[in-house]
Formats: C-alpha cells, structure tokens, sequence
C-alpha cells in the first residue's frame, strides 16, 4: 500500500512539473535563457577589479534534470576561452577559467544551502566532481562550443520537490584580471544543442553583461514559492544604467532600485499569495539616451531573498512561463459631485 | 380655553342650532356646485342624537372616543358644577358598516371627572388622557374653573389602572389633548400656559432617557393667536391640529403642519368637507391617509365622522431612485502603488478621455460604453493599446420616473414629467399624480401650482392597460419637492 502510495505521488509530481515546464522542453535549456534575452554570463579573473561588474569571481549554476529522463547528457560551453571574440579585455588577455562540474550528494542548494554559492567563505564546490577544465586564451574555443559529459543523470543529486536529478557547474576566474563572457547548453548530444526535455537551469545569483544598446531588455525569473511575503532584491555595479522593472501577473512594472558604480542596494518588495508558484519578471531596461550616453560592457549582479533569509532561484526558463501582466479593471457606480 | 369637552362645547356654542344648520347646508351646497370634494363624509352610527361624541382614536378593532353619553341606566353622572361628565368609549367595528355598542373605558375618575381626549402610547397600552386636576367638592365656588391636565394609564381590559398626572399639569393653566408620536419620542399636547402665542397653543414635549422634557411652543409659525388645539401627530409626519384662526370656512376647522428642516410649514388647511363652517377638529387617519375620523358638530351637536379619500395615495410608494450615470474606473493593480512609471489612458466610449489609475467619469445617459485603457510606459516610451477594455452597459432603473424639479416656490407654475418612465413591456394607460397637498393630475405631463411653501412628497402612480387576465399592472414611485415662499 505505501510502495502504491508513493508511486502515486511520484507520478503527480511528474505530471505537475512536466507540466510547468512545457515551456521549457520546446525552448530547450540554454543558459542564459531564450526569454532572458542576455547576451552572456560573466566571469572576472580573480585579480579584477569588482567595479567591472563582477562580486566573487565565480559563478554557480545548477541543471535539474528530470526523473524520467533516462538517457545520457552533456553540458557545452560557448566560448569558454578568455580572448578573441566577446570577452571583455583588461590591458591584454590573461585570464584562466575553471569550468567544474559535480555530482552527487552535496550538490542539491536545497539540502545544502554552502551549495548556492552566496556565503563567503562556504564550499560552493561540494559535490561529486564530475568533470573539469581549464580555459585560457585558446583560440580552438573562441566562438566554440566545448563540451563536458556525457554524464547520467544518476549521477546528479536527486530533489524530491523538483523530482529531479541536480547537477552544478561552478565557472571561477582562477587567474588574470579579464571578463570571460560564456553560454551553457544542456544538450542530449555531444555536438549539437538538442534539449533535455523537462530539464532547467537556474543559480542563487546572477553574473551576466547587459546588452550594448538601448532597446534590448534582460530579464531573469525568480520563482516565488508558496509563503513567501516579501522579497528583498539586491543588486551590485548596476552604474545607474537605466531601471530595473517587476513584473508578474499582478504588477505591471514596479520599480525597483539600481546600484551605482561597485556598489550594492537593496529594496523590499510586497508579494501578493497570488503570485505564489509562479515566476516574476525583472526587466532590465537600459538608460535611454543620446548615442554617446550608451553605457557599454555593462555587468551586474543581482540575488534575491525571501523575509526569511532564503535566496530565491533564478530559473533560466521561467516557471510557469514567462509572467504576463493582467490588467484589472473595476468599474463600479459612483455618485455624481453636486 | 378649557380643554375638556364639556367645558369646551359650552364656552364655543353661543348661535342657536337652527341657525348653524341653515348656514352648513347653504355652505355645503354652494361649495360642492364649485368644485368636487377628493373626500366623502359619513356620520357615524353610533352616534347618539342626545349626546355629544368626539374625539376618536384609530385603534386595532375599531376606535376609541369620548363621549358624555349615559353610562348608568340610574342616575346621570355630572361634573362639581352640573354638567354631564365625558369619559372614554371603546367601539368596535363589527364589519365595514357596522359597530358593536360602544363600551366605556372605567377608571378610578371615571365617576367623578371629566376623561379624554385621549391617545395610546406606541406600546398600545399605555393611554395618555385629559382629565382634571382638582376635585370639584374642594372648589364649589362661583368663579371656580377645574383646570384640565393629562394623566397616564394603563390600559387592562376595559380598566384604566396605574394612573399618575404628567409632571408638566399645573392648576393654574389648562394641559390636555395629548398626542404621543409613533416613535414614542415626543408628546404632542394642547396648553394655555403663559407664554403663548394666544389662548391655546400646541406644545411638546421630547423624552428623554424616559422624561419628558420641558414644554416647547409650537412656534408663531404654527400657532395663531386664536384657539389651537386637539393635535395629532400623524405617522407620515403630519401634524393635524385644530383652530379658529381666520381663513377657514369657521370656528374651529382642521390644519396640517410638518416639519421641514427643522421648522414648521404653514399650516395647511383641510379641504371640504372635512371642514365646515362648524367646529370640525380632532381628525384622525390611517396610516395611508385614505381612511379615517373626526369631529364635527355640523349636524346638531357633536359627531364622530368618518371620511375616505377619493385620492389615491399608495401606503407603499418607492422612493425615486435617480439614474447614475457616474463611473469609477480603476486599475486595481496598479491602485496599489503609489508610483508606477506607467500613464493610465481611458477611452470611456463617449468620445471623452481620462488619466490616471483611478478616474470617475460621468456619462450623458444610459448606453452601451466600451472603456478602453491604453498603457503609456514611461520608460520604454511604449504604448500598450486597450491593454484592457470593459463593456459598460448602462440602463435606466426601471420604475416610473418623476421629471421635475427639487425645489419651486409658491405660485410658480411647475411641469411635471413621466417622460422617462421605464417599465419595458408596460403598455402604460394613466399617469395619476398625487402631488402631497390633497390634490392630482392625470397625464404623461402636467402643470401644477403649490399655493403654500412646505415640502411635498409627490407620488407618480402608473398602470397599465388590463392585460390578458384582466390583469392592470401598477408602479408608485415618490419623491419630495420643496416649495418655498
């Protein structure tokens, strides 16, 4: 009867997280995401300088791949290497990246909160390591994919909420002081970006480079789960580039705070129970201006907690969808002014 | 003037009857070749030739009244100075036509003074009546009066028992005819005390934690300096009084008065017949004012009449509710900040627009609306058309509908319309209008003209053609106008 029972619980949780993320099956699990829309993820060589956008030097990300999927898979890179194309430059191209990636028990941020990558001082890199790398300024690399794997999914550390196995990999500037910009693909196949259905991708806080223009807009999706009251964003090196707008189906852009050159802010914001189990929108919209006024090579960070001190997941495809905005009208009878 | 009946009749009656009688008819007769009366008067059958009946009470199964009839088959009782004593008769109505023999209500007083005018407490137990102050043995002097003042009972049975004065009674002036409002809030009574405006005045009093306050005059704007008496505060809030006062068709003739924030209206004076050339007073009604009584001594002595309105004036009448035409529109998402870099666009669908997350706009008439909102970005500078639309349907509330205005003076000619009315599927017949001061209309659209300020509650009562089944549908709605000098 218990063996029946949890058989059946395993089988709605997978239909209700298949369901979630129908989404992201068809858009596949790119990091950053397709409605993300950022161009990059950035990683400093630890001898930068934090005003370059950069808070740690590393970057944590986590793939959540579902029970059901059986088959082998891989992680691929884009453009792993420091130098050539994308990369942000300081004097000259010096900077070596670690791309690691672990397994096993330690890994899942749920059970183990050192995992997220958020507390100074704590073992991010916990876990079985799977894989790894060095990148330097290798020109093979520059503009390729590398690719690491084939992993089985067995081999992540297995979330009964998500009903999935987690695996993470931890991008650090291990030398030099330049920007490695870089991508993540989850991919069934070695050489080809084709999506793991039902699989994700989110980290505790986001490293990534706004786009040079001034119409493209960058988004990232934190999901709000069940109880959360308020949240407390937080972001870093924004350069008072613009603004930050929230949206989700209950607020049409609510503006939220940006930093100033190497530095952090914070602001509160509401969350209303209707906006429990979905994701919100943190538009990031440039400052509009003259030509000249474009700030370029822009890199910020941003996190976000809950009241009670817990950092909320950024999921590369949004869960839920991406949130739209529902405007509600009322339209109720009113005395006439005499 | 004394306000015990007895004393009452021999002070007022000095023309002899024969000549009384000759003059209501030749009045009557005049008046009704005029103009129609709205009122049809009947005598009472209990009413006895020899004695002298006033003063009714509408009570449940009939009315009460007083009367200096026989009550012992022996010997008649009579006051100190040899008059009959009146006292308080119960008669109960056996059918529309009919009453049972009148009863009389005993008391300890009974026998020994004059008792009523009376009224009931809203409770329906607790009797306010007048009687008098003092014993006629302690006082057989030649210019003694007994002054009348009010007491209260209970009423058990046919007994009145628990009796005890008012605390306002006074030997030296007259108080009785009391009247106690439904509410139970303020006595209504009749006083010569100084400080009137001329012989009897109405005053009142207004309980307070259980006490009645001190006595308050009426006001120049109710009283006259002639005789004013026998008040009875009607529950549409009519105050029906008696007086002597010029204007009427004579002697003692039935007014009405009401109060209009916070002051008296003119009085107004009863049409005929309810008024005569004789002493008409103590007028009673239903609370629809269709039915009711009063008294009159146009015949040979005093009588209890009954008169029926041929007006029609509906007990339960709508009150008129004005079409709304006034919207607020809200974006309740957006409501919730206090600054949204968004600009908020209405379209109401009449060709006017709105800004702001919240605006209230007033449309000309009923009508189908569609409400646009378009959403202005102010960052991206982008905007988001009918970012959400509403289908405003507006109607017209369905009742008969008066068209005319809140306020009018006196003499001024004023249109009122049904034009509006909305009743889908009524084929309406008959626009009757009662327009609050004893007269009507009937027509889509009529002229009136208001002779005194005062507010009048004017109802619109519509019917329908008889439909299948013989079945006439009717709407009342009311609504108060208030005319002023």
């Amino acid at each position: 009867m218990k063996v029946n029972k949890t058989i059946n619980l395993i089988v709605i949780f997978t239909v209700l997280l298949s369901g979630l993320q129908t989404r992201s099956s068809l858009l596949g699990q790119p990091v950053p995401g397709k409605e993300e829309n950022i161009p990059f993820l950035v990683t400093f060589g630890k001898s930068g300088e934090t005003s370059w956008g950069d808070d740690d030097f590393y970057e944590v990300f986590f793939f959540t791949i579902p029970v059901d999927f059986k088959q082998q898979f891989y992680i691929r890179v884009f453009d792993p290497d420091t130098g050539g194309e994308h990369d942000e430059i300081q004097g000259e191209f010096n900077t070596r990246s670690l791309f690691s990636v672990y397994g096993g028990r330690g890994v899942d941020p749920d059970k183990n909160e050192e995992s997220r990558g958020l507390m100074d001082g704590g073992n991010y890199k916990r876990g079985n390591l799977l894989a790894s790398n060095v990148f330097g300024g290798e020109a093979r690399y520059d503009n390729k994919y590398y690719t690491f794997g084939p992993f089985n999914p067995t081999e992540g550390d297995f979330n009964t909420k998500w009903n999935a196995y987690i695996f993470k990999i931890v991008c650090e500037g291990i030398s030099g002081d330049d920007g490695n910009l870089y991508r993540y693909f989850l991919s069934r196949d070695r050489d080809n970006n084709i999506p793991v259905e039902g699989g994700n991708a989110f980290t505790y806080e986001y490293t990534f480079r706004m786009w040079n223009d001034f119409k493209s807009v960058a988004h990232i999706y934190p999901y709000i789960d069940t109880g959360i009251v308020w949240v407390k964003q937080r972001n870093f090196d924004w350069d008072s580039d613009g603004h930050i707008l929230v949206v989700s189906e209950y607020k049409q852009g609510v503006e939220a705070p940006i930093s100033a050159e190497d530095n952090w802010i914070e602001d509160k914001m509401s969350i209303e129970r209707a906006e429990w189990g979905a994701s919100l929108d943190f538009q990031f919209h440039k400052k509009q201006g003259a030509p000249s006024d474009l700030v370029k090579n822009n890199n910020v960070v941003v996190t976000l907690e809950n009241q009670r001190g817990d950092a909320l997941k950024f999921f590369s495809s949004p869960i839920g969808g991406v949130p739209v905005y529902q405007a509600k009208i009322r339209v109720t009878p009113v005395n006439p002014k005499k | 003037m004394p306000l015990i009946p007895g004393i009452f009749n021999f002070m007022i009656r000095k023309i002899s009857y024969i000549t009384i009688i000759l003059l209501i008819s030749f009045c009557t007769c005049l008046t009704q070749a005029q103009q129609p009366s709205v009122y049809q008067v009947t005598r009472m059958s209990f009413n006895t030739g020899a004695f002298s009946e006033i003063s009714p009470v509408i009570v449940k199964d009939g009315i009460v009244f007083c009367s200096d009839r026989r009550f012992s088959g022996i010997k008649d009782r009579t006051s100190f100075d040899g008059r009959r004593l009146y006292n308080i008769w119960s008669a109960v109505r056996k059918d529309t036509l009919k009453w049972e023999q009148p009863e009389m209500l005993k008391s300890e007083r009974s026998t020994l003074f004059n008792n009523g005018p009376l009224c009931f407490a809203p409770d329906g137990k607790t009797v306010y009546f007048t009687s008098e102050i003092e014993t006629g043995k302690a006082a057989r002097k030649k210019n003694f009066r007994n002054h009348s003042g009010i007491f209260i009972a209970e009423l058990k049975g046919t007994d009145l028992v628990s009796l005890h004065p008012f605390k306002y009674n006074n030997p030296q002036y007259e108080v009785g005819q009391p009247s106690v409002s439904k509410d139970g809030k303020y006595l209504f009574f009749t006083s010569d005390m100084p400080g009137g405006q001329g012989r009897s005045d109405l005053y009142y009093c207004e309980n307070i934690n259980g006490e009645w306050s001190s006595p308050v005059n009426l006001g120049p704007e109710v009283n006259s300096p002639q005789v004013d008496n026998y008040p009875n505060m009607h529950p549409s809030g009519k105050l029906y009084f008696s007086s002597n006062r010029p204007g009427g068709p004579g002697r003692l003739d039935v007014y009405y008065t009401m109060l209009s924030y916070g002051k008296w209206d003119s009085p107004v004076l009863m049409p005929e017949p309810i008024n005569s050339p004789s002493d008409d007073f103590a007028f009673v009604a239903d609370e629809n004012l269709q039915t009711g009584y009063f008294s009159s001594n146009r015949r040979f002595n005093d009588d209890i009449y009954r008169f029926a309105s041929t007006i029609i004036r509906k007990a339960s009448c709508d009150t008129l509710v004005e079409n709304n035409y006034c919207y607020e529109m809200i974006e309740e998402n957006a409501v919730k900040f206090d600054t949204l870099p968004f600009r908020y666009e209405w379209k109401f669908g009449d060709g006017e627009k709105g800004i702001g997350a919240s605006v209230i706009h007033c449309y000309s008439g009923a009508g189908s609306y569609l409400v646009q909102l378009d959403v202005v970005n102010l960052i991206t500078k982008e905007i988001l058309y009918n970012e959400k639309t509403y289908n405003l349907e507006i109607s017209n509330v369905e009742q008969p509908y008066i068209s005319c205005p809140d306020e009018g003076t006196a003499g001024q000619n004023i249109r009122f319309s049904a034009e509006s009315t909305n009743l889908p599927g009524w084929k309406i017949a008959r626009y009757y209008w009662n327009f609050g001061d004893e007269t009507i209309e009937i027509g889509k659209e009529v002229d009136k003209t208001y002779i005194k300020p005062g507010t009048y509650n004017v109802q619109l009562i519509v019917s329908t053609e008889p439909e299948p089944g013989g079945i006439i549908r009717e709407a009342c709605v009311s609504k108060n106008i208030m005319i002023i000098r």
